[in-house]
């Protein structure tokens, strides 16, 4: 297999440019019970995620992410970039085996450096500056 | 490997096969987290789209922080990247002009500010930012959630009436979870790592990110000062939707000093 497409809970829609990054590839969405329980996902969550997963082009699987992930044996998973270090942990995993390219969605506001990050409106104050434009663009 | 369904008779038939792929889901747990009902928000992008054609950023920023007010309770799908901050930031800019949408894209501002912090400081999020300014040490506050608060029985009418709205509908207004989460750690001296996992195990919205450091910021371990209210706050605010008499909720009674003293004792503020 060439490519996979890994959709993770923060990424859960069918227009976000990862699937723009790897036209017509199999998506793949791993149903981890052991990752779900340790990030503290209850029932009302889960089903919340399943039923997003039902309107989405995407097959689930169940089972530990890495392995299920590596038995599809791809040259390369695409998947959404996340802050989630947990997400990040099992990217850097896969990377051993193949290449794994994490897309982002797009931004909120794009600024030419990054924001203070102390306090709420040192931040603010940079990034108003277009978030009141149409895609936040300088 | 086979692939999991995708097609259920109804909503139940899926919920049975959710239950049947989660036999980890109450480790760690003192709550029997899969024996509640299921949220009646539903997950996917068309019950997201019935939510985006109701929002109306101009009137959320005349009354959000009412409990009634015009919220969009679109934070579960835009948690799970099923509605993004950018589109709903250039649907704000369609219904009213930047002036008017400006609160509602400011609040989309907090969102992308977590995820940010999130990306640059993930140790931030379960360990302390910076010391409470209560007057206490970390180690004044207790590890673990008070099993009336898991079960939503403790003193305060108002309080029991946002943990049962937070367990069954898996969603609390933002104010509710600033009057809980203060509840919580201020008034109860519990750590608010504890509150942040009760909330995290139930919001559909959970996300270790804003709970967490908004959590941080109602103890002071991300902020100047500690986040608490009074009673005629209370009120205002929440009246319309929760039990807030007096006699039923006597802990948040009084002035802002009063409570001040009272919570915070050993606090130079107060």
């Amino acid at each position: 297999m060439d490519k996979l497409i890994w959709l993770h809970e923060d990424c859960l829609r069918a227009t976000h440019n990862l699937f723009a990054a790897a036209p017509d590839t199999p998506a793949v969405f791993v149903w981890d019970d052991a990752y779900m329980s340790a990030m503290h996902f209850g029932l009302k969550r889960r089903v919340f995620i399943y039923e997003t997963l039902c309107e989405l082009p995407v097959d689930i699987y169940a089972g530990d992410t890495a392995r299920v992930l590596e038995s599809f044996g791809a040259a390369e998973i695409v998947t959404g970039k996340t802050p989630n270090p947990q997400l990040k942990a099992v990217m850097q995993e896969l990377r051993g085996g193949g290449k794994v390219s994490a897309i982002a969605d797009d931004p909120f506001v794009r600024m030419d450096s990054p924001p203070e990050l102390r306090r709420f409106f040192k931040y603010w104050n940079k990034a108003k500056k277009h978030a009141f434009v149409y895609d936040g663009r300088p | 490997m086979h692939s999991e369904p995708k097609q259920f008779t109804d909503r139940a038939a899926l919920i049975a096969h959710v239950k049947t792929l989660s036999p980890c889901i109450n480790e760690g747990s003192d709550e029997e987290l899969d024996n509640g009902a299921p949220s009646p928000i539903k997950g996917g992008r068309a019950a997201a789209e019935a939510a985006l054609a109701a929002v109306d950023p101009v009137g959320y920023g005349h009354s959000r922080n009412y409990l009634d007010g015009a919220v969009t309770r679109l934070s579960p799908y835009i948690r799970h990247g099923i509605v993004s901050l950018n589109e709903l930031r250039n649907l704000a800019l369609e219904r009213g002009d930047p002036k008017a949408v400006e609160k509602f894209i400011q609040e989309l501002g907090w969102r992308d500010f977590w995820q940010r912090i999130y990306a640059q400081n993930p140790d931030w999020l379960w360990h302390d930012i910076e010391p409470y300014k209560t007057g206490f040490d970390a180690s004044d506050y207790a590890d673990t959630l008070p099993a009336d608060i898991a079960a939503g029985e403790t003193d305060s009418a108002a309080i029991n009436h946002f943990i049962a709205v937070l367990k069954s509908s898996g969603y609390l207004h933002n104010h509710a979870r600033m009057y809980l989460a203060a509840y919580i750690v201020h008034w109860r001296r519990v750590k608010w790592q504890a509150g942040a996992v009760f909330f995290l195990r139930h919001l559909l919205d959970g996300d270790a990110a804003s709970n967490n450091l908004s959590f941080q910021w109602v103890a002071s371990t991300f902020a100047n000062k500690p986040y608490f209210f009074n009673l005629e706050n209370l009120q205002k605010f929440a009246g319309m939707e929760a039990p807030c008499d007096y006699h039923n909720n006597k802990c948040f009674g009084g002035s802002y000093d009063d409570l001040a003293l009272k919570l915070f004792p050993n606090s130079e503020a107060a």
